[in-house]
């Protein structure tokens, strides 16, 4: 019934796999703007194809659009220009092995989750076992990565998961529950990005790595 | 139409509480107004809520229901449930809170402009509320968030004096302590949801296996025994209690922890039932420890609210032997010794919260003016404060349980209830219950020489200190705090039908059987429901014997003796200058001859020290004597080292410092919960 939400819940998780397969920061950023655009897309789709019309998911549309897709992106952007110069190997393992665990967390996802009443009649939710998928890449994608930047990333692409997750399974969260979201999320970026300057700062490097002084 | 007003009185009283809470924080510049009046209001809550319970014990209303908010969201509603067992709590806690709240406005006013006050009065009176909703609450998840309060309020009433390194860490022991009873608690709790999908107190627990209940009453015993202090989980109690202000002391001591005690009724006793005779001897046999051990402490502390402290282990280890025996009776099927035992629990339930206050306010006026609570530089304080002396009497006779005070009338009972569980062809459990007779015999001789020292070294004497020397009788209205209990102590002790008439009401509304028609004999007289001549007891009669033997003894050495001279000397010094009051016995002194001969619990360790000049000629000798708390140093000692190693191995293998293994442990903690998903 649903079917373009389909195609538009495998091109978010589409969207994470490129994640993961990316090489530079630079274009980290970018495929982040990708996935938050289809977001959006899919709250505004959601919001003129429900019986009632849901004006809010509108709403929802467009601060998904300015926060996602142009401030936090451009924000982020602004972090990297004045923290990092050096191009260097970013990730842990490589990125065929990276992307290959990645679709085991998708089979993952499917074993776990198809198992839950209700969001299933007959056949298995397609669209909850996707963005499932785009939580766990995420948390995978901040394992797999060395500098702050990826970090962040990851982390704002753990919320776009949850957020979409929360999106198929409820058809529009209540107004105000969106909001204090992306207000927790815009604050989260900007503490962060203020870290990660503070950092680069300190060690001359936002690689993770050489913060291991964290323990009680 | 009688519920509905016995309803709003409690109501009335709650806001009371509430406008108290509200007024100490609005006025919290205006320090010595914002106290007078929230303990006035306190006072006033407690008049009412004293009022509500008597009538509603009394009233046909079985069940008075409040409900202050629901919501939609399941298990998140707050209701009031009062039936006549917790309607006697309330009672005893009206009680108290009146006593002291009349005490603070006089305690406190030293704190004036030293300590912020308007935090002091706005943490004391949410602390009674927290404990009136113990008492009352309707549901367990109400009943665990009231129970939480009262802890966090209490152990910020413990360090409220928080600049002493040795209240900080008395306060954090008992967080600590009660945050362990609170898991349990809870573990428990959810245990019982599991079984039953409600969280009712007042439901059934018919559907909850044997073994399961088996391990709630496990979970349930050691999660109120922390709280009550029971030994082995007590070590607690001895530190916070003289670590808060004398007025909160009084009423941790005499109230908090007998929310326990009704925690143990509400929930095993009414709840779960009394299934299996083993829970009742494990309940008596850790009374039995808890009394003997808790009144030998006692005994030997030279700090008075730690004397204090160590007795209310003592008391809540009779009270707990008075339960256990009912459990016992009740598993039984043995109805008439069952409800004897409860009681007998219930009663000293209710005495000991008199007493005990009545002496932790004592203790604090004693502090208020010599601003030491250390039994060895007091003294002689019995001519300075003759009104607090006398008062300080009336409650150590009590808790000697001396006849014609209350603190015999429970201890009879619980003696009676041990004595008639005896019952031929169950040897095990007669050895048992003759066994806790003895135990409970010696302490109470334990008892008598704690409090005679207690008393006669503070009291008599000459003032071993400056402090001593300058004290002054406290103001009038913390000696009506301290007076009251005492006079009702005495009023209970001579006349105990009045409160064998409430506890009976509860008890039959408990068990169904009245034991009153048994205890026929008017007001003064009490007998024992088995009618052997010999264990009839009257504590009126045995007052008026005393005044007539002690008038006649007068006489008769006045005939004797014939008229005699007063005369005025100097007693005989063994040719030193003055007598002075190092000469006097000291509580140290007192205390060693118990301690030698307990010496397999105490361990004592005498030193005798020379000090300056050369060895054989020193200028001063220091004796130093020491002596080990076996609990400490054999349990918790060994279970805190543990802890930490674990945690330094824990800080070095699993806190590495690395981002990324932390991350890693939210990805497999994600897995893990997903896969149980799939499987649950």
């Amino acid at each position: 019934m649903f079917s373009y939400f389909d195609v538009l819940s495998v091109q978010i998780l589409f969207s994470s796999f490129i994640l993961m397969a990316n090489k530079r920061i630079k274009s980290y950023i970018k495929t982040f703007r990708i996935q938050s655009l289809l977001i959006a897309l899919t709250a505004g789709a959601m919001g003129f194809s429900l019986e009632k019309g849901r004006i809010d998911l509108l709403v929802v549309c467009l601060l998904i659009i300015v926060l996602k897709v142009i401030l936090i992106p451009n924000m982020l952007e602004k972090t990297y220009a004045s923290v990092e110069y050096i191009v260097e190997k970013d990730f842990i393992l490589n990125i065929p092995i990276l992307v290959i665990l990645s679709c085991a967390l998708v089979v993952f996802s499917y074993f776990s989750v198809s198992t839950i009443e209700g969001i299933n009649s007959g056949i298995i939710n397609a669209q909850i076992v996707n963005s499932m998928s785009v939580i766990l890449i995420g948390l995978f994608f901040m394992i797999s990565r060395k500098k702050a930047i990826g970090q962040i990333v990851g982390f704002l692409v753990v919320e776009n998961g949850l957020y979409v997750t929360a999106l198929f399974s409820t058809h529009g969260l209540p107004f105000i529950v969106d909001l204090g979201v992306f207000i927790d999320v815009l604050t989260a970026v900007v503490i962060m990005g203020f870290m990660v300057f503070n950092i680069s700062e300190k060690f001359d490097s936002i690689d993770i790595e050489k913060l291991n002084k964290l323990r009680g | 139409m009688e519920a509905l007003s016995i309803r709003s009185m409690f109501q009335v009283s709650i806001m009371f509480y509430v406008i108290a809470a509200v007024i100490s924080l609005v006025f919290i510049k205006k320090q010595r107004l914002c106290n007078t009046a929230s303990n006035l209001i306190c006072a006033a809550g407690s008049v009412f809520g004293m009022s509500a319970s008597i009538l509603k014990i009394f009233s046909e209303e079985s069940l008075i229901a409040i409900h202050i908010f629901q919501s939609s969201i399941p298990f998140i509603s707050a209701d009031i449930k009062i039936d006549n067992l917790s309607a006697f709590f309330v009672l005893s806690l009206s009680i108290l809170v009146f006593c002291v709240s009349l005490y603070s406005i006089g305690y406190i006013s030293t704190y004036v402009g030293k300590r912020n006050v308007g935090l002091f009065n706005f943490l004391y009176s949410t602390f009674i509320l927290s404990m009136f909703f113990v008492m009352t609450s309707g549901n367990a998840v109400f009943f665990l968030l009231a129970w939480e309060a009262m802890a966090l309020i209490s152990y910020f009433l413990v360090v409220y004096e928080g600049e002493y390194e040795e209240n900080q860490a008395a306060g954090t022991l008992y967080i600590i302590m009660t945050h362990v009873g609170t898991v349990f608690l809870m573990i428990g709790l959810m245990l019982v949801f599991s079984h039953t999908k409600s969280f009712d107190i007042f439901g059934s627990s018919v559907g909850i296996p044997i073994l399961a209940k088996n391990i709630i009453f496990i979970l349930f015993l050691v999660g109120f025994g922390a709280k009550a202090g029971v030994i082995p989980l007590h070590i607690w109690l001895p530190y916070a209690h003289p670590a808060a202000p004398s007025n909160v002391s009084a009423l941790m001591s005499g109230v908090m922890i007998k929310t326990a005690v009704y925690g143990i009724f509400r929930f095993i006793f009414f709840f779960l039932g009394a299934a299996h005779i083993w829970w009742g001897i494990t309940i008596v046999i850790l009374g039995v420890l808890s009394t003997v051990l808790g009144v030998a402490y006692a005994y030997i502390m030279s700090d008075m609210k730690k004397t204090l402290a160590y007795s209310s282990i003592e008391n809540i280890g009779i009270i707990f032997i008075g339960l256990g025996v009912s459990f016992i009776a009740l598993a039984q099927g043995n109805l008439m010794v069952g409800s004897l035992a409860t009681v007998a629990a219930l009663l000293h339930t209710f005495n000991h919260s008199l007493f005990k206050g009545s002496l932790f306010l004592g203790v604090g006026s004693i502090q208020y003016s010599t601003h030491t609570k250390n039994i060895e530089k007091l003294g002689g304080l019995i001519k300075k404060m003759p009104i607090t002396a006398l008062f300080v009497l009336g409650g150590a006779i009590s808790i000697s349980s001396i006849v014609p005070f209350n603190g015999f009338i429970g201890e009879w009972f619980v003696l009676q209830s041990l004595f008639a569980n005896i019952v031929s062809g169950k040897a095990i459990l007669n050895l048992l219950s003759i066994i806790s007779a003895a135990a409970l015999a010696l302490a109470g001789a334990l008892a008598i020489a704690t409090f005679v020292k207690l008393y006669g070294i503070s009291f008599l004497g000459l003032p071993r200190s400056e402090h001593a020397l300058q004290a002054k009788e406290v103001p009038v209205i913390m000696n009506i705090g301290v007076g009251i209990p005492v006079v009702l102590c005495l009023i209970i002790g001579v006349f105990p039908m009045l409160l064998l008439r409430v506890a009976d009401k509860v008890v039959f509304d408990l068990l169904g059987v009245s034991l009153f028609g048994q205890l026929k004999g008017g007001l003064m007289i009490v007998y024992h429901p088995l009618k052997i001549p010999g264990s009839v007891i009257s504590p009126a009669a045995a007052l008026i014997a005393l005044t007539i033997i002690a008038v006649l003894a007068m006489l008769v050495i006045r005939v004797i003796g014939g008229k005699y001279i007063e005369r005025r000397y100097g007693t005989w010094d063994c040719g030193f200058e003055a007598l002075n009051s190092r000469m006097q016995y000291s509580g140290e002194a007192f205390s060693n001859p118990i301690k030698i001969v307990f010496r397999m619990l105490f361990r004592p360790s005498n030193e005798l020290r020379a000090v300056g000049g050369s060895t054989y000629f020193p200028e001063s000798l220091e004796y130093v004597t020491e002596f080990e708390l076996i609990f400490e140093k054999y349990i918790y000692n060994p279970a805190v080292y543990l802890m930490q190693l674990f945690s330094n191995r824990a800080k070095v293998k699993i806190q590495a410092g690395s981002i990324h293994s932390y991350l890693i442990y939210i990805f497999v903690t994600l897995i893990v919960l997903m896969t149980y998903n799939r499987f649950a």
